[in-house]
């Protein structure tokens, strides 16, 4: 649906998005994480033809954005941060123009987008008497009017109350589930990233420092929690016997490849060390996103990915 | 569809109550010469002594097409450039500005077409905005004065014109209409300035700034030889249509002239629009 390849932008001196080769397959809800300044919206922006690459090719549902803008965009919609809107007239109103810019649109059809979004009965007052939930709800639904395949979110939850982030995610899986559609959610909220995305692609300093499944992620290392009487004697021990290969934060080993819990048990216990809990640990996103800001904060000559997955490649 | 789009442009355009504070002030100030051209024992009594000193009849001359031509050129050559400034500095920069340009540029709409919409809503613009000041002016002088004959007097730019009848009517709606070329072109003006990646308020204060320059110099005696050089000898074309005897070749070069800003001032502001990235 989305392919960048090579792309690159530069304002003034300063690059913003750097080598950025990025694909989102049909079907799927891929997340772009990365901090405040990391390139998401920069990138987001050539997806849109709102800001041209300096160089690279960025294509929409197989259409190259710089040439063939209006065909790429045909069946796409998009939302951005703190939705903007005309506040002097209505929400029906402000439906009608944003959606002629596509096509002409039938009153019929905005009626059923408004009735999706649950703004019946609301839809004639004007947009400056809506609450930021409404207006998240009406940013949603002139993204649906056009009848996208694609959507593009960026940071949609940006200033919901924790009722309306739950409804939103509720609503993105809803709108996968109901229309298939492809959504690329753009977001620095780990939490609703995890919770929604089959596959993510990280941004640090306008480069992608990761793209892969989320579920590669959850296991991207075999991590063991250990609860000992004595943790730095068992990590010798266990070093010792290459049944691990890290340890961190005083209760988590990392099993080396072919090594096994059990093993690891009669280890211990045969060296009297006394085992109260054993038991894998899957790494959630924050610890993987925190871990790849930390690798990539490193010196070039110091950089050792805390993660033997996190890299700058894609994930299978 | 491009008849959907302008009907859009305008909804968003005569939406917003920015729009309109303009032309209240401007009703406002007719409303005060018209006023004081009735009621001020000065401005009276100049008036009438102005169409006597002429020669012609006060009785046909003193009405209110005269009267609301009188308070027409003032509000023309200060008033109109200033609010249709105002108009077009705010087109494109104000919706940058707001974040709604986002929000369109994430349609399939080009960035031209875009702009032809906005340009041809500011035209809608100008040209509601010279009727209802020709209308208003002519209908609020009704109340005061008799219709009649219409009797120009303008000595700067060496107009002097009596005119009867139906002719008078004809006059003053033409005089309207080409009116309309001078709001246009400093709205392009607006507009062309409104497509850089600037502040609203900026484009408006650099059209106006770029417009009393001209007006200046175009005043100034030393630079008399230069007058047809500035716009804004051709800006006020329109009043060529109240002299006795209208120089159509004249007319035709200033409006030539004109076509020809307004088509760079659309050029320049959509090879500016399609060049700059933006962003939130």
């Amino acid at each position: 649906m989305i392919q960048l390849h090579n792309v690159q932008k530069i304002f003034g001196r300063r690059p913003a998005v750097e080598d950025l080769t990025l694909s989102v397959p049909e079907g799927e809800i891929f997340g772009l994480l990365g901090h405040n300044g990391a390139g998401k919206s920069t990138a987001i922006g050539m997806m849109l033809g709102q800001v041209w690459p300096t160089q690279g090719e960025v294509r929409v549902c197989g259409f190259d954005v710089t040439t063939q803008r209006q065909r790429a965009l045909q069946k796409v919609g998009a939302i951005f941060e703190t939705p903007v809107f005309y506040d002097y007239l209505s929400g029906w109103r402000n439906l009608e123009i944003l959606s002629h810019y596509t096509a002409p649109t039938s009153k019929q059809r905005i009626n059923e987008v408004i009735d999706w979004v649950g703004l019946t009965g609301r839809e004639k007052s004007n947009v400056k008497t809506y609450s930021h939930g409404m207006r998240t709800r009406l940013a949603l639904a002139q993204a649906l009017l056009p009848q996208p395949k694609l959507l593009i979110l960026d940071e949609p939850s940006d200033g919901l109350d924790p009722e309306g982030i739950h409804e939103m995610r509720l609503t993105i899986l809803r709108l996968q589930k109901e229309m298939g559609l492809t959504i690329l959610l753009s977001s620095h909220q780990l939490k609703e990233v995890e919770l929604l995305c089959t596959r993510i692609a990280v941004m640090n300093k306008g480069r992608k420092v990761f793209e892969g499944a989320m579920s590669s992620i959850n296991q991207a290392q075999n991590w063991v929690r250990l609860r000992v009487n004595d943790f730095a004697a068992a990590v010798g021990l266990l070093r010792k016997n290459d049944l691990i290969t890290d340890e961190r934060d005083g209760s988590f080993i990392a099993l080396a490849k072919d090594s096994e819990t059990d093993q690891v048990v009669r280890c211990l216990v045969k060296n009297n060390v006394s085992v109260y809990e054993i038991a894998p640990h899957e790494q959630d996103l924050e610890e993987f996103y925190l871990s790849l800001m930390k690798t990539d904060k490193q010196p070039a000559g110091e950089k050792q990915p805390a993660q033997p997955t996190a890299s700058q490649g894609a994930l299978p | 569809m491009l008849i959907l789009q302008l009907r859009n442009e305008l909804w968003k355009l005569f939406g917003k109550k920015r729009t309109y504070i303009g032309t209240g002030m401007f009703l406002l100030a007719q409303v005060i010469f018209i006023m004081l051209l009735e009621f001020g024992n000065g401005p009276y009594r100049s008036l009438v002594s102005g169409i006597k000193g002429a020669g012609l009849s006060v009785d046909n001359y003193l009405s209110n097409l005269t009267v609301a031509t009188i308070t027409l050129t003032p509000t023309a050559f200060f008033l109109l450039p200033l609010y249709v400034a105002l108009v077009g500095g705010d087109l494109v920069a104000k919706e940058a500005e707001d974040g709604t340009l986002r929000m369109i540029l994430s349609r399939p709409v080009s960035r031209l077409r875009l702009l032809l919409l906005k340009w041809m809503a500011g035209a809608v613009f100008s040209l509601a905005l010279v009727i209802t000041l020709g209308l208003f002016g002519a209908l609020f002088a009704r109340i005061f004065f008799p219709t009649g004959g219409l009797f120009v007097f303008m000595p700067l730019e060496g107009i002097f014109g009596s005119f009867d009848g139906i002719t008078a009517w004809e006059r003053f709606a033409v005089v309207h209409l080409v009116m309309t070329v001078e709001a246009c072109s400093i709205m392009s003006m607006g507009f062309m300035f409104s497509c850089f990646n600037i502040k609203p308020a900026a484009a408006t204060i650099l059209a106006i700034s770029f417009f009393f320059i001209s007006m200046m110099m175009y005043n100034m005696p030393y630079f008399r030889e230069l007058r047809e050089w500035f716009i804004v000898h051709h800006l006020f074309v329109w009043t060529n249509f109240f002299r006795q005897s209208i120089p159509w070749p004249e007319v035709g070069g200033s409006l030539s002239i004109l076509a020809g800003y307004n088509l760079t001032f659309l050029i320049i502001g959509c090879a500016a629009f399609q060049t700059r990235d933006i962003k939130s």
